[in-house]
Parts: C-alpha cells; sequence; structure tokens
C-alpha cells in the first residue's frame, strides 16, 4: 500500500463519523446549566449584578465588602469549581459554526475573543472582591482599587466580547447551510452596539452612562439576557438538526 | 524504528513529527518549570495566607533575586506546556466515534486556562519588582498572585472532564483501535478529583484547604505535574500507533 492511498480517520470534510450524537447533547447541556450557576454566582452572592455604586467613597465600598464578604466568598467558591462552563459554551458554539458553509475562520476567530474574555470578563472581579473580602482591615485606598478593578474589567471588557459577536453574526449572515437563523445575527449586532455604548463607563462615574447606569447596565444587561437565550434555544436547534454521523469539515 | 525514507514532504509525515516536536518541547519546558519551582521561596513552604503585610513585604524584599529568576521562568517557559494540549486536541480531533465536540471545548478551555497562569505569574513578579513598595500593596499584589494560582481550577476541571469523555466514547471500530487505552480517561477523573477541591482555598486561611495546604496546593500541583508526565507518555505512544497505522514507519 503507497502512503498516498492512506486516509486517517476524519480528516475530510464529509467524514463519516459516528451514529451517536450522545457527546453533541452532553455539550449541549452544560450551556444552560452553566449559565443557571452563572446566575446564582454573580446576582445573589457576588452582588456583581445588579451592580454596586460607582461613586459611593471608600466608606461605601468598604461596607459593601463588610455586608457581604461571606456570599462573596461562597460564589468564588463556586465559580472558581464550574467556570470552565463558559469554555464549553464558546467551545461548543464554534463547533457548530464550523458546520457552516463560511468556513472557520469565524469560528476560531468566535473561540479566541471569548477564551480570552473569560479571564477580565468573568473571573478576575470574583479575584479582586474576594480579595477585597478576606482582608476587611486592608486600607481603604487598597478596597477601592479592588472594588474599581473588579467592576470595570466585569462591565468595562468590552473587545473580546465585541469581536465575538462581530464574527458571529458575519458567520451567519455569510452561512448558506443554515446552522443558525439569519435574525440571530441580527440580534447579535445589538450586542455589539451596546458593548460600544458601554465604553462611557471608563469615564462615568454616575449616572445613566457608568458602570451600574440604565443605558450602559441595564440596557446592556437586558439585551444580554435575550441574546443569551436565543442563542441558548438557536443551539439546541442547531445539535437536534445535525444529522447523525457527521462531524465540521477540518 | 525508522520513517520511511523518500516521503519528507508528505504533509502526514509532518504533521505526525510537528507532535513529536511537541510533546519534545512540553518536556523540556517542565523540567525547567520544576526547576523554577524548586527555586520560588513562596513554595517552601508556601506561604500562609495568616501572614501579616510586613511579613510579607519583608519576605519578598529578603527574597527577590529567587523570586524574581522563578517567576520570570515561569513567565517564560509556564505557557510552553501548550503544545502537550495541542497534541491532546489533534488526538481527540482523530477518534472516530464521536463528533469532535469534546476536543474544540477542550481546546477552548485550554486557552482559557493558560490566561490564567500567566495573570498569577504577572501578580507574583509585579509584587518582587520594587522591593521597598508600601507592605499593603505588596500584601494585595501577593493575596492576587496566590489566589489567580491555586483557586481557579474550573477550566482545567473542563479539560479533564473533556478528555476523560472523548477516551470513554472512542470505542474502537470500523477497524480504527481507540486513541487512548480506557486508563487515560480514569486517570483524568482522578486528577480532576484531586484538583477540585482547590477552589476551597478561597474560604480557608489554615488547614489542608487554605491556599498553601496540603490538599489545596500540594495535591494539586502534583497531580496536574504527574497529569502532564503521564500524558507525555500516553500521547507519545499514541502518535507512535498514529504513525504505524498511516505506514509511515518501515
Amino acid at each position: 500500500m503507497s502512503v498516498s492511498e492512506l486516509t486517517p480517520a476524519g480528516r475530510n470534510a464529509d467524514a463519516v463519523g459516528p451514529a451517536s450524537k450522545r457527546d453533541l447533547n452532553i455539550v449541549f447541556w452544560i450551556f444552560p446549566a452553566f449559565f443557571g450557576v452563572f446566575g446564582v454566582v454573580f446576582v445573589p452572592l457576588l452582588r456583581v449584578i445588579p451592580p454596586p455604586r460607582p461613586d459611593v467613597g471608600y466608606d461605601g465600598m468598604i461596607a459593601f465588602f463588610d455586608a457581604h464578604h461571606t456570599t462573596i466568598h461562597i460564589g468564588v467558591v463556586i465559580l472558581c469549581l464550574c467556570f470552565g462552563g463558559a469554555a464549553v459554551a464558546n467551545g461548543y458554539v464554534a463547533y457548530q459554526m464550523k458546520r457552516m458553509s463560511s468556513g472557520p475562520v469565524f469560528a476560531y476567530v468566535y473561540m479566541g475573543g471569548m477564551a480570552v474574555g473569560v479571564l477580565p470578563g468573568m473571573l478576575l472581579v470574583a479575584i479582586c472582591f474576594n480579595a477585597a473580602s478576606m482582608r476587611l482591615d486592608r486600607p481603604p485606598r487598597v478596597v477601592g482599587f479592588l472594588y474599581d478593578l473588579g467592576m470595570l474589567s466585569f462591565n468595562g471588557q468590552l473587545g473580546c466580547f465585541s469581536t465575538a459577536y462581530l464574527a458571529f453574526a458575519i458567520a451567519i449572515l455569510l452561512d448558506r447551510n443554515k446552522i443558525f437563523p439569519k435574525w440571530l445575527a441580527y440580534l447579535t449586532i445589538w450586542q455589539i452596539v451596546t458593548e460600544v455604548m458601554a465604553t462611557m463607563m471608563w469615564m462615568m462615574p454616575s449616572g445613566a452612562f457608568a458602570w451600574n447606569g440604565s443605558i450602559t447596565f441595564w440596557l446592556a444587561t437586558a439585551v444580554f439576557a435575550i441574546w443569551l437565550n436565543c442563542q441558548g434555544l438557536m443551539l439546541k436547534k442547531a445539535t437536534d438538526s445535525q444529522p447523525a454521523g457527521t462531524r465540521p469539515p477540518d | 524504528m525508522q520513517m520511511i525514507a523518500g516521503f519528507d514532504d508528505i504533509p502526514r509525515i509532518s504533521n505526525v513529527r510537528t507532535q513529536q516536536m511537541a510533546l519534545w518541547i512540553t518536556g523540556v519546558s517542565l523540567v525547567i518549570l520544576l526547576i523554577a519551582y524548586a527555586a520560588f521561596p513562596g513554595f517552601w513552604p508556601p506561604m500562609s495566607p495568616q501572614l501579616s503585610a510586613d511579613e510579607v513585604a519583608t519576605f519578598y524584599r529578603d527574597h527577590t533575586a529567587w523570586i524574581r529568576f522563578s517567576m520570570i521562568t515561569f513567565n517564560l517557559c509556564g505557557i510552553m506546556l501548550l503544545p502537550l494540549f495541542g497534541v491532546l486536541v489533534v488526538q481527540m480531533k482523530r477518534m472516530t466515534t464521536q463528533n469532535q465536540a469534546f476536543a474544540y471545548v477542550f481546546l477552548s478551555a485550554t486557552v482559557s486556562s493558560s490566561t490564567i497562569f500567566a495573570l498569577a505569574d504577572v501578580f507574583f513578579a509585579t509584587a518582587a519588582f520594587r522591593p521597598n513598595r508600601d507592605p499593603d500593596i505588596v500584601l494585595v499584589l501577593n493575596d492576587l498572585g496566590w489566589l489567580v494560582f491555586v483557586a481557579p481550577v474550573g477550566m482545567a476541571l473542563v479539560q479533564l472532564a473533556m478528555l476523560a469523555l472523548a477516551v470513554y466514547h472512542d470505542t474502537s471500530s470500523k477497524g480504527h483501535a481507540p486513541i487512548f487505552p480506557r486508563w487515560v480517561g480514569h486517570f483524568s477523573v482522578a486528577v480532576a478529583i484531586a484538583m477540585a477541591p482547590s477552589a476551597l482555598s478561597i474560604a480557608f486561611d489554615s488547614g489542608p484547604f487554605a491556599w498553601n495546604g496540603v490538599i489545596s496546593f500540594w495535591l494539586r500541583n502534583i497531580a496536574f505535574g504527574s497529569f502532564v508526565v503521564v500524558m507525555l507518555i500516553a500521547l507519545r505512544r499514541a502518535i507512535h500507533r498514529q504513525a504505524v497505522d498511516e505506514g509511515l514507519y518501515e
């Protein structure tokens, strides 16, 4: 047999995969499970959503950690155990994007943007809040620094996600395999719009454009919640409609 | 065994060769990292979370040179373990009895977990950059370094879980033997169980679960180190079998 006749398994575009889709279902169901945990960690435990005010002064920041240090510790423990769920969600969306006719470029961009964004956009606020909560006797200026660093990195990390959203939207619009519906691309563009508006929080310590503002936070969060639910539902649809025995081209 | 002669330019041969080189880079980096690990005074014994600001500042002042040496080495070579994980992705994608979703999620989690290690290194190294810094600032940098280094195991857990799931779903079919023996799956689960309790270091400042504790520090790091060593061996065998399967050895 000559070398050129040998075909390694799973290299071709329409390589025959397994008939079972159990692995896809396992990975898909981690998506809603993770975002459920995410909600519990960030809303009642870490108290990052709704955000504590940027305009409270050192006394207010110290009072915030005094009041919530126990739930913050619990929330950070859970987050440290479970935040890998973000990688499952990102990796699986990228996997479905690789099935599109638009090619793998934007799937890789989506995965890269989201994978980098996990640290500044999710983990760092937990670490900062925990650092403040573990020593309540720190000097106020240090507490204030941790408070600002945490909140600004969580709400103000814009580029990683905008890049991923842009890649997601363009890939859907160019795709002819109908992996995701076109309206999801238009909804995703609104995510980019809210990220651009959120740039204001780096300059505004109070008001509608601050990190807790009605536009930069509440409008953005409402859009995000709608988008995330739609993405999850459409991801389920993409999983269900993927023919058994197929896999994305390399 | 020698690779067959005269086919140097065949992509399949370079694919095997690059994987072998990747394992060598990882192996050499691991040795260098172990030297840096042995050289970091903060690991012998691991620094207690109960140290005061003055004690921590004095520690960084007294050991500046060794801390800098070890952190610069970690900085340069820590991420050079990535080639091992790159080879893992390649081998997971070769598994024929699944749809490759585990491999993409594994890749996404690998990127995120690497950024976290890099951040911990920056905190430690910055604390050592100005030995005469205000002790309260040195303390908070040291806290952030330890918190980021030890607690966020969630990404590693997803990597290990995806590897284990991929191995368990990789049953032999159509004449293809599984890429890894099943014990690789059991081993991944065991490493995950050993690493998971480190998340509790968020909530303890003494005992086995504190960041300097027997479980959170020693068990976690030994488990991860063993994972790298064992996977070097398992991957070396897998690559060898790939070369044999593809007729690249004579």
